[in-house]
């Protein structure tokens, strides 16, 4: 018994060719992603900077401190561990790193992103890490407290201008 | 004989006879993409449901319309039982000969939901891929004698094209010197972040800590890598096919202890894919059970 003849080989190819043609067009129009057909651009665009995001515990810390900027060989406070707390680590950090307009409901959100927490006196500084090639030889990553979350509500950091929260997302 | 004719003789392989073990893997490898599409759609109607409030990104159809409006009234896991409701009656062949064809509609829908945080994974896209042949296998070639070869040929077709386009995306993005090794320096440190927050703690492991200890074997690990991504289309041959998959699936595992990025379903799949399963099932078998005649 043959499985697939040569008529079928042949229709098998001129089906994949039209697929390829969907599949060109979709992501042509779609900057290069349209699930589950994509042209896998991850990693495509080496050496530039980048940005992400974590949660540090500053409870107890002084006002004046939490506020600095700093590198992350000198980080000072532990980082909160987001998966204890359910949340997707990088959903959180574009969460935190792609969102331009900081919004009330936008604010809000990231409330509600870890549930109950923080509570009882708690305060959690969400931080952006920027990582950049410094020279011929070496990484630098600085930290910049961004968002404070307490149980009182989200605020922002008051060293930086207010202007990078609506619109200035690139900080 | 045209050169495409030929690819399509090594995908599909018409001058091979069906066998037993072919019928039994192939509803196998069915089972298994079945198993994956509904874990899947579960997990990320889950989270949808709970976590997002907002779209940030909107992807593919959710351009054209709002989708959080699936966040709310438990419709994303209303579109979860539905799609695993839908491929189960599509596995046993009970429905009709489109039902993939609509189950990878809600499958796309389920990921634009679930991915409209910004984030844009790829791990689940050979499952994706692989529903959406399925698909396309039920529609232009139904029937045991046509349907498997179709499937698979047109899978293994979409995998080797796919890590190929990856080659000319980092060389468009980027250039010749994609490679050089302080660009994996990045890489890691931004891989290092992701890590600290998710646990708290990150310790580099021996490969990354060589790594980052010398431009040149940085380089090294790319080149390698970055290479292998470029003869994934050489798995169209069968004849190449096992030895190009073992290259792709040690890639994996490169990536996997360099950036802490895993590919689980991707790695079982191209394990699956890549090499002939269906020779060692014919030397225990020599007849098709009548249910898997049934549900081919």
């Amino acid at each position: 018994m043959i499985s697939m003849e040569i008529t079928a080989t042949k229709k098998g190819i001129r089906v994949i060719g039209i697929i390829l043609l969907v599949y060109a067009l979709l992501v042509a129009t779609h900057e290069g992603e349209f699930w589950p057909f994509s042209i896998y651009p991850m990693f495509s665009q080496a050496g530039n900077p980048w940005t992400r995001a974590m949660v540090l515990d500053v409870t107890d810390q002084s006002e004046e401190l939490i506020w600095e900027k700093h590198s992350l060989e000198n980080r000072q406070w532990p980082p909160v561990p987001v998966r204890e707390y359910g949340v997707d680590q990088i959903d959180f950090s574009n969460f935190i790193s792609k969102t331009e307009h900081w919004t009330e409901p936008r604010k809000a959100a990231l409330n509600n992103m870890f549930g109950s927490y923080p509570k009882d006196g708690m305060k959690w500084m969400t931080v952006k890490v920027h990582g950049q090639l410094i020279g011929k030889d070496s990484v630098a990553v600085e930290i910049v407290p961004w968002l404070l979350v307490t149980e009182d509500g989200v605020f922002e950091n008051p060293n930086l201008d207010s202007s990078l929260y609506i619109g200035g997302g690139g900080q | 004989m045209t050169w495409y004719h030929k690819i399509g003789a090594e995908l599909f392989e018409p001058d091979r006879e069906q066998t037993p073990g072919e019928l039994i893997f192939f509803k196998l490898f069915e089972a298994f993409i079945v198993f994956y599409t509904i874990k899947f759609v579960w997990e990320w109607g889950i989270y949808s449901q709970i976590r997002n409030m907002e779209v940030v990104l909107p992807l593919g159809i959710a351009n054209y319309f709002d989708v959080s409006l699936f966040f709310d009234y438990n419709l994303a896991l209303i579109n979860a039982a539905l799609i695993t409701l839908l491929i189960v009656i599509a596995f046993f062949r009970m429905g009709p000969r489109w039902l993939y064809m609509v189950i990878i509609l809600l499958f796309h829908l389920q990921y634009v939901i679930r991915f409209s945080q910004g984030e844009i994974p790829h791990s689940q896209n050979l499952i994706g891929m692989s529903v959406f042949c399925l698909a396309i296998g039920a529609i232009f070639f139904p029937g045991q004698k046509q349907m498997p070869r179709f499937v698979m040929g047109s899978i293994i077709f979409f995998i080797g094209l796919g890590y190929t386009s990856a080659f000319f995306a980092k060389l468009i993005g980027t250039g010749i010197n994609w490679y050089d090794g302080r660009h994996l320096w990045l890489w890691i440190s931004e891989k290092s972040i992701d890590i600290l927050s998710r646990e708290g703690v990150y310790n580099p492991n021996l490969l990354q800590q060589m790594a980052l200890g010398s431009t040149a074997v940085a380089s090294i690990i790319l080149l390698i890598g970055w290479l292998t991504e470029f003869i994934g289309f050489t798995m169209w041959w069968k004849k190449l096919r096992p030895y190009t998959v073992t290259l792709l699936i040690g890639m994996h595992f490169g990536i996997t202890l360099t950036m802490n990025i895993r590919f689980d379903a991707f790695v079982i799949q191209l394990i699956l894919v890549g090499y002939p399963w269906y020779r060692v099932i014919d030397t225990y078998l020599k007849t098709t059970p009548e249910m898997i005649k049934r549900w081919a």
